[in-house]
């Protein structure tokens, strides 16, 4: 099988103290660490498990800054055999829809059998680039995907629903899973696989490979820290003094 | 001969050359004699193989995380951050070898390629964004020093106190941090912390392999220390002293740094400090690795705990000083929950408890968490004190204040 | 005068609470310029759903037809681009759910019709749409306007504007199915119940949910303790059940449960949107996490800034004195 594996570089907040920087359209980056993101990992991870099942290649494709070449070449090392960089530095402004534009102009003269994605980027949290890219190419998608399963013409599909409940489809190929997070375990890459991956090259396409005019869908005006909803109120003091203030209260409301 | 079988081995001269060049090249002088396999501390706790005299030889042949079948290197990769770096076996080594480094060549190249241990990751992100591995704000790092007024360092002073991380933010530990300003103050030494301007020293990560993020993070204290006008540094932690005094001057940073007890015991013998109250309890001490057998200092705890009024001092036989078993929390283990049965802390805390001891006195902050997490989840009655804490204890009433 | 459209959302023969907020946001959204709220029912034998609907919206469109009768994010999209070019809305309102997001980017692209996903709040600015998202983790909103369009279309994430009582009462329209199958290339199967283990998190009474603050899978057993004394049963957020540590069935989210116990206990969760959607009509919320700024203090009732190391066992032996 010939897969395509879309890969974000992006940073990692969800630990991270975050604030905006002098601009007010983008986060002070400079302390940050950066890496896969999460939801990709897995859509990799998916995609080397089918080709160790039944063969065939990989073709790791972001569309980052320079950067992201670093992400590309973790992709290499676990299991990819190609990656191309989408020079995300001649593209201006991007949102989910763009992104997929600009995919799409370089994977509709690639031959595939599948493409997998994350179901969604953690910092601009969109959930838009698999199913408009498969829109794009005239392929069906499925999003939340938690498992894909070949065999001969047919794919079993799994979705996750809200609430614990799984949709079952059955889908055919080509098409495009947008995978959520937690569905398989992502490997580790070997120092002979991260040798091999230092020497491979990596394509690199900018706006002279890809001259189409693409626009975003949507315009980032500001960025602010999230408004405080309803505050909690705070019980202070030692461990002690909190405990027993909070016992005191669950047992207010008659559950001790 | 027909069942011999052939043992087929892909060398990998690429992978040693790689190796080599992040730093095992002492894996060429090993002959495999395997004396550091019988002080390995994996060695004690015997349910987790791990052949530590292998390690050169699987490098020089190539073979570190090498495997390409996705269980066993995750197997292999969970092996080389099995290592604490308690450096057991290159004191005993015939030559030399410095194990820990051989490992943490691999790692390095894992840490590249995002190939480790989430949880490490985590604290090494933590350390880049906010200077210490709990997440803790910067803004924070001071609040420790703040309620017993400790000032801010500048240039006349004599003494940086550096208290890193876990006495920093961590709410027990932050006990260490306050009982050192305690004495420093009492023995009259003019002292100062650079508060939010204070990020980790390193040592951890760097052990962990993200070198970029460690050069990174201890440039930015050199530069600080630098310009703060510091010669003096007095720190807690031992894993802080051996980076400051072996690894920063690599990096310029030249500066003079003191393990709280050997300044301590120095005060002591000056009569700067005067430990007169009965402390009235068995105490044995527990030799951190990295204050023991790789600084070299054995004697200046076990001075000033033998210079406590009624403190009986008590010594585990046959593993102590440089035979001390780790607590298992170097180069990054602190971070890494390995499977109940599968615990360095476990096994010392039973040597350490079983020479009758009502305090367990440590003098490094990983050795204490890990201790204090051990006592509590084994329900031991046993305190556990690091020997700043014990030595302000024993002042006086009258010179506490 | 901007005329929006509405997606119900229903599943197993009910309609989701998503469609309410949908409703009630929608039709704050289409007054205020004059304009009407319809909604569009997709379904097969849903004449019971539709009273209720019909007090929400000013028009309700209803296709009834078996190929409705389960989801399929094709067959919505094929269905609604048909609709969509007919009624021509300014505005097209669909849930960032598992629903919602399996054909909306799809079918805005296919319609080529400006679009955005996963919003707290949209408003009509400037004859466009300005929309509220949130970025990075949560950690960032942003305000975001759609490019100049006659028609738009969004993604509302669940439990940003709550759902009111309806006081309409819409005419019906019955309209033919757009689409009677199931296109060859995906094909809904069949729903498949999460395997439900020993303990069922959606009937206690008490929760204590956990999330990544509990550092180790080995202080798994202090929670549970904790949750004994208390009467409880422990639920997670999500990392832990990525991490192995908790089944499935004990995971608290939108990707989880939606619990409503009459107590609930964070126990170092940050409170990702995610699950707070899960866990935010409990009774009561108690949330312990050492991090002053973690989004789940926006959502208790009662926050305690600690280590919850030192917390719960303190709790624990609070609560025994009570109990005795």
């Amino acid at each position: 099988m010939d897969l395509i594996v879309c890969i974000k570089r992006v940073p990692q907040t969800a630990e991270a103290e975050v604030r905006v920087d002098s601009s007010g359209k983008d986060i002070v980056k400079d302390r940050l660490t950066f890496d896969m993101n999460e939801a990709d990992t897995y859509a990799l991870e998916a995609a080397i498990l089918l080709k160790e099942k039944f063969g065939g290649t990989i073709t790791a494709i972001s569309l980052g800054v320079a950067d992201a070449e670093d992400t590309l070449r973790i992709a290499l090392a676990k299991g990819a055999d190609s990656a191309v960089r989408i020079k995300a530095e001649d593209f201006g402004e991007l949102d989910g829809f763009k992104t997929a534009a600009l995919l799409k102009e370089v994977i509709k003269d690639i031959k595939f059998d599948a493409i997998f994605t994350g179901c969604m980027a953690t910092d601009d949290s969109y959930y838009q680039v698999g199913p408009v890219l498969a829109e794009m190419l005239g392929v069906p998608h499925a999003t939340l995907v938690s498992k894909v399963e070949v065999s001969e013409e047919k794919v079993r599909v799994n979705r996750e629903l809200e609430g614990g409940l799984i949709e079952h489809l059955e889908m055919s190929l080509p098409a495009v899973f947008a995978v959520q997070t937690g569905i398989n375990e992502p490997r580790y890459a070997s120092l002979i696989a991260i040798r091999r991956a230092a020497g491979k090259e990596i394509k690199i396409l900018g706006k002279e490979d890809i001259p189409v005019e693409t626009k975003t869908n949507s315009t980032l005006e500001e960025l602010f820290v999230p408004p405080v909803g309803k505050r909690a109120e705070i019980l202070t003091g030692s461990a002690d003094e909190v405990a027993a203030r909070t016992a005191g209260i669950i047992k207010e409301k008659g559950l001790i | 001969m027909a069942n011999k079988k052939n043992i087929v081995v892909e060398i990998n001269p690429e992978i040693r050359e790689a190796l080599v060049e992040m730093g095992a090249v002492d894996a060429y002088k090993c002959y495999q004699c395997g004396k550091c396999a019988s002080v390995c501390p994996w060695f004690q706790v015997g349910t987790y193989e791990f052949l530590v005299f292998r390690f050169p030889l699987e490098t020089v042949l190539g073979l570190i995380a090498s495997s390409e079948d996705k269980d066993d290197l995750a197997r292999e990769v969970d092996k080389i951050y099995r290592c604490v770096g308690c450096e057991a076996c290159v004191d005993q080594c015939p030559l030399g070898v410095k194990m820990p480094h051989i490992l943490r060549s691999a790692r390095r190249i894992l840490v590249d390629f995002g190939s480790y241990p989430e949880n490490l990751k985590s604290v090494v992100q933590k350390i880049r964004n906010v200077g210490n591995p709990l997440g803790e704000p910067r803004e924070k790092r001071a609040d420790w020093a703040e309620e017993i007024g400790v000032k801010d360092y500048s240039e006349e002073m004599e003494i940086l106190y550096f208290a890193c991380c876990l006495p920093s933010y961590d709410t027990r530990l932050k006990n260490v941090a306050k009982a050192t300003a305690f004495l420093l103050k009492r023995a009259g030494v003019s002292f100062g912390i650079l508060g939010a301007k204070e990020s980790c020293c390193g040592e951890a990560i760097r052990r962990v392999g993200a070198e970029s993020v460690y050069q990174e993070t201890a440039r930015s204290n050199i530069g600080n220390f630098k310009e703060s006008g510091v010669k003096k540094v007095l720190v807690s932690s031992p894993h802080c002293y051996v980076t400051f005094q072996k690894e920063y001057p690599d990096l310029g940073g030249e500066f003079d740094a003191v393990h709280s007890t050997e300044f301590f015991w120095k005060c002591i013998e000056q009569g700067k400090i005067l430990p007169k109250k009965s402390f009235g309890k068995k105490v044995v001490y527990h030799d951190p690795c990295t204050l023991g057998r790789q600084s070299g200092i054995y004697d200046a705890p076990r001075n000033i705990l033998g210079s406590i009024p009624d403190l009986e001092l008590l010594e585990v036989e046959d593993f102590s000083r440089n035979l001390s078993l780790c607590c298992g929390a170097g180069s990054g283990a602190l971070w890494i929950d390995w499977p109940k049965g599968e615990r360095m802390a476990d096994i010392r805390i039973k040597q350490l408890v079983d020479t009758g001891a009502d305090v367990i006195a440590v003098a490094c902050p990983y050795c204490l968490q890990m201790f204090e997490e051990t006592v509590k989840a084994m329900n031991l009655n046993v305190q556990v004190m690091d020997v700043s804490e014990i030595l302000f204890e024993s002042l006086g009433e009258d010179e506490v204040r | 005068m901007a005329n929006i459209l509405a997606v119900v959302e229903h599943r197993q023969g009910a309609v989701r609470d998503i469609t309410y907020e949908l409703l009630t946001f929608g039709r704050k959204l289409a007054e205020k310029t004059d304009g009407k709220l319809t909604g569009v029912l997709l379904g097969h034998n849903v004449d019971n759903l539709t009273d209720n609907l019909k007090k929400h919206v000013h028009r309700l469109i209803v296709a009834d037809h078996d190929v409705f009768k389960d989801f399929n994010g094709d067959v919505y999209q094929q269905a609604l681009a048909d609709i969509i070019k007919k009624e021509n809305p300014f505005l097209t309102l669909i849930g960032n759910t598992a629903f919602g997001i399996d054909f909306c980017p799809s079918l805005a692209t296919h319609l080529g019709v400006p679009f955005t996903t996963d919003c707290i709040d949209a408003e009509i600015a400037d004859s466009g749409i300005r929309v509220t998202r949130q970025l990075y983790d949560g950690k960032m909103d942003t305000h975001m306007k759609l490019s100049e369009s006659p028609s738009y279309m969004l993604t509302m994430r669940s439990g940003t504007c709550p759902a009111e009582e309806g006081n309409l009462s819409a005419e019906m329209q019955k309209i033919e199915s757009p689409i009677t199958t199931q296109p060859s290339y995906k094909k809904f199967i069949e729903y498949i119940e999460a395997a439900v283990g020993d303990v069922d998190i959606t009937k206690a009474d008490v929760l204590v949910g956990v999330g990544r603050g509990i550092k180790e899978q080995a202080n798994l057993s202090m929670v549970e303790d904790f949750a004994k004394a208390i009467g409880g049963v422990v639920a997670c957020s999500r990392p832990i059940v990525d991490a192995n540590w908790l089944p499935k069935d004990r995971q608290v989210g939108s990707s989880g449960k939606t619990v409503k116990p009459k107590l609930y206990i964070a126990v170092g969760i940050s409170g990702a949107f995610q699950h707070i959607a899960g866990m935010k009509n409990a009774d009561t919320i108690i949330a312990i996490n050492k991090d002053s700024n973690a989004p789940i203090f926006n959502e208790a009732d009662y926050g305690i800034v600690d280590d919850l190391f030192k917390v719960l066992p303190a709790l624990k032996s609070k609560i025994m004195e009570l109990k005795k």
